[in-house]
Order: structure tokens, then sequence, then C-alpha cells
């Protein structure tokens, strides 16, 4: 089995998918592409359902015998069972509920507020003739929003309540334990991946928080995120954002 | 009864995720009828169990589990019966991917219509002070907001053009996929069926127009299908508003153009 992993700089989703790629020592084609000029939108599998209406916006792709697989939660699921490194979610049902129940809550609640505070304050440059391929009208509509510096102060303060929540959540979790799920879990890579970013543009959200700290210098410590992390063309790469999925819309 | 107990609405949309993935593993549950429509889940009593005064929620032993689709995922681990996640880590993440985006994307679409046309008028004719002060007791803030919507017929034309658009072309992209496969996300009966069954057991009756034999015979198939199971049957036959009623629907055994009103 081949896989070809198209990704961008390491950072959201596409930190998610690369470290998780390595925890679990496989080998892959990796692709860097432009995520934040609209790149996804060129590739050969761009038009398949699963990639064209990612509810995760411009997240990355891995190609495996022909088919697009996107949602980096669900990527990393994939990889954790065809890996052979440690798992990436624990044995037991409830703690896996656990698991999944938390990353639902992170990449529903916790990544379009951070997506969106990360474009305003780092707008993509998208090239227009890549957007023209963009299959998901609404999609489309954010990447126009962030060309146009559409940014209501409503939604702004809005994510940062959200991503002060997220921040509040974690450092509660981590109370005598070292990872959010007690072992070292994808909710561990999804949560810091949408958050790592945050700190320096909502800075109250980390003030005081010394166990959320001190479990980011433990994701950056592991070998595997290192070398995502490696990856990196920009130097800083929790500075790159590109429409992520959308604030939620009802309800 | 064991010791599985579920705090659930109708046999439709997040309630109706859970209570048939129970059913098609043979899990007894104690079944506890939470009455959306008279705010129970806003209720101290429910809140005690789920402070954020969503449904559903199950109890397993001393455990508690919210998020509906992460839900089944635990019943189908833990609890034997029909696997209904298939072996094949490719198809484990298709269906997570259509789960995803039927509840994060076209879900929402379908709920902000069902509520404008049934949730909002079967509430408004209650104690104007009475609903004011439901609405106040809803914890989370965004549900509050749709309650509001909701009872006060707030909906805006902008907000239901889009919902209506993302319906049509979910309905379009339910089409294809099943054109290429028995079932939504894999060549098994899987929980991406059971989710999406929730969604649009009542597609051809709420959206007539975009859905029937003959402009969606992939979709008709799917739905008649997964009716026709044991567990499906069983489970809707629990419902108990004219909503979900309108199952009854699938037992047509043809639903052409002229069914369009």
């Amino acid at each position: 089995m081949s896989m070809t992993l198209y990704h961008g700089e390491p950072n959201g989703p596409s930190f998610t998918v690369l470290a998780a790629l390595f925890e679990k020592g496989l080998q892959a084609d990796l692709v860097r592409i432009d995520l934040a000029a609209g790149a996804r939108h060129g590739l050969p599998c761009a038009q398949q359902a699963e990639v064209a209406m990612s509810v995760e916006g411009e997240g990355p792709v891995l190609v495996v015998d022909g088919e697009g697989m996107t949602d980096s939660v669900f990527i990393a699921c994939y990889l954790d069972d065809v890996g052979n490194g440690a798992p990436l979610r624990p044995s037991g049902p409830y703690d896996r509920w656990e698991t999944m129940a938390w990353c639902r809550q992170m990449i529903e609640r916790t990544a379009p507020a951070a997506a969106f505070l990360g474009c305003k304050a780092h707008p993509p440059m998208a090239d227009p003739r890549l957007l023209a391929n963009v299959g998901s009208v609404d999609l489309r509509w954010r990447w126009e929003a962030i060309g146009a510096g559409v940014f209501a102060d409503d939604m702004l303060a809005d994510s940062r309540r959200k991503i002060a929540a997220a921040v509040e959540k974690i450092e509660a979790k981590l109370v005598g334990r070292d990872w959010l799920m007690g072992e070292f879990t994808i909710a561990d890579l999804e949560s810091y991946a949408w958050l790592a970013g945050m700190a320096g543009l909502v800075p109250k959200a980390y003030a005081g928080k010394v166990r959320t700290a001190a479990w980011m210098d433990r994701i950056k410590g592991r070998s595997a995120v290192g070398r995502a992390l490696s990856l990196a063309t920009v130097a800083d790469p929790t500075a790159y954002w590109v429409p992520g999925p959308e604030i939620n819309r009802w309800g | 009864m064991g010791d599985v107990a579920l705090y659930h609405w109708e046999p439709n949309a997040n309630s109706g995720k859970p209570m048939l993935t129970l059913m098609e593993k043979g899990v007894a549950f104690d079944s506890h009828y939470v009455d959306l429509l008279n705010f129970d889940q806003h209720r101290p009593d429910y809140l005690a169990i789920n402070p954020q005064g969503t449904i559903p929620v199950m109890k397993h032993g001393d455990l508690v589990l919210t998020e509906s689709t992460a839900i089944m995922e635990y019943v189908d681990e833990a609890f034997p019966g029909p696997k209904l996640m298939p072996d094949n880590p490719r198809d484990r993440w298709r269906i997570r991917w259509w789960m995803k985006f039927m509840d994060q994307w076209l879900a929402p679409s379908f709920s902000m219509i069902g509520w404008s046309v049934f949730v909002g008028p079967a509430v408004r004719s209650k104690d104007p002070e009475e609903l004011k002060a439901a609405i106040e007791r809803i914890p989370l803030p965004e549900r509050r907001v749709a309650w509001r919507k909701a009872i006060y017929g707030l909906f805006g034309d902008d907000e239901m053009k889009e919902s209506q658009r993302r319906v049509a072309v979910g309905i379009g992209m339910l089409e294809k996929a099943l054109s290429k496969r028995t079932w939504l996300a894999s060549d098994q009966y899987s929980l991406a069926d059971a989710n999406g069954f929730n969604l649009a057991y009542a597609l051809p009756l709420s959206q007539p127009s975009l859905s029937n034999d003959a402009l969606t015979p992939n979709i008709m198939r799917w739905l008649r299908s997964i009716y026709a199971r044991p567990a499906t049957k069983a489970c809707w036959a629990t419902g108990r508003t004219d909503m979900v009623k309108r199952v009854a629907i699938l037992e047509q055994p043809h639903i052409g153009r002229e069914h369009v009103p």
C-alpha cells in the first residue's frame, strides 16, 4: 500500500496528521502544498466529495489507492489502525469514547474559532485561479470574506471566548496527569494543533495556565512531533493559517 | 432492567442515533423519554445528568456518555451483537467522514427547517411567560439563540435559503454515494447508515421536489432497506409525535413525481 500525504505547514490539521504519521512509524510520500494559496483545489482528487466537501476546510489530504481522505482526526484514526507504533487511542471503549467526544468538541467548537482568529491575524493569500475550483460554495465564501477582510466583531469575541474555554478545559483535565486522556492520544495532537498558535493571539486565555504550558512543552518534546515541526518552511508555522471549519450556523 | 439507560427524545436526529444503534446490537436499555417540546432537558433533574442540557445521554453502569455519534461508536465497541463498523480501516475512516459531514454540515440545515416548521409551532401556544423562563434556563448560549428563533419565528430569509441550498447539495451527494455502493460508506450496513436514516427518513415528505423514486432512486432504495430492518421498525414504533410517524411514507412501494404537492 502506498500513501501520499499532501500537507501544509505543520499547524492545525496538517500538524495532527504529520505527527500521527510519524508517531505510528509509517511511510508516506510527503508532498508539501501551499494550502494558504488554495493549492488543495488543484489536486487530482480535489473534486472527490470527501475532499471537496470536507467540513475541516483547508486541511491535508491523504491519498490511498486513489481515494482522497480528509478530516485530520479521522485520518489519524486510520493511521492508528494501519500503523505499528504505540496506539494513539486508548484500548477500552469508554476511554475511546472520551477521546472521540473530546475531539468532536475540539473540531466543532475550538477549531472554527482558532481558524477564524488565525486568518484574521495572518490572512492567507489565495491564488484566484485555484479558488475558482473550490467545490464547496460555503468554503469559497469563507475565502472571499478573508480576502475582503470581513471579520465581524461579535464573531471575533465569541471565538476568543471559545479559545479561553478550551484552554480552561485542558488545564482542568491535566490535573494529576501528563496527557489529556491519561495516556498520549490523538486528543493531545488535535488539541495542540489548534491551540499552539493561539497563545500569541489570545494571551489572556493562557495566563497562569501552568499545566497547559508544561503539556505543550511535553508535546513539542516528542520525537515524532519534532520531526513534523522540522518540515516547516516558514520561521513560525503556528502563524500559518488557512480557512478552517465554519463557525456553527445553527444551534 | 440492565445497567444501560438512555435519556432521549424521539427516534429522530441525535436521539435516534444511539436508540437505533442499541436496538441493532440487541442491547436492552431503560428508556427515559425526555420531552424536548416540554423543555424537560433544561430542568434541574436532567441538568444534574448532563449540565449542557443536550439530548441524548447514555448511562452504562456508573459511566455517563454524551455526544450522540461518539455514543454510537461506544455502543458498537462495548456490546456484543452485529458489528456496525467494518474491519477495513479505510471503510471506518469513510464512515466517520460521512457521520461528521451529516452531523456538522447537513443536519443543521435539516434541523433549521424542521425547527421552523415543527418544533417552533409545536411550543408556540404555551404561556409566553413560561416560554421566556424556559429560554432563560438553557445552559448553552447557542441553544438559547436557536430556541428563541424557533419559538418566535425569527429565521431570516437568507439563512433559510442557505439551509435549503445545503439540503439540495446534500441530497445530491447522498444519491451519488449510494449509486456507488449498497450502503452509504461501506459495503456493509454501518453506523453511517443508522446516522443517515435519522437525518433522512422523511425525505420524500419533507423534500418532495428533491427526493422521490424518480429523482433519487438510490436514496429511496436505501431508506426502504433500512426501514425494513426489524430494529428500525421497532425503534420508530416508539415515536410519539406526528413528525416521527412520517416514516410510514417508506411503506409506499413507489413515490413518484406525482407525489409533489
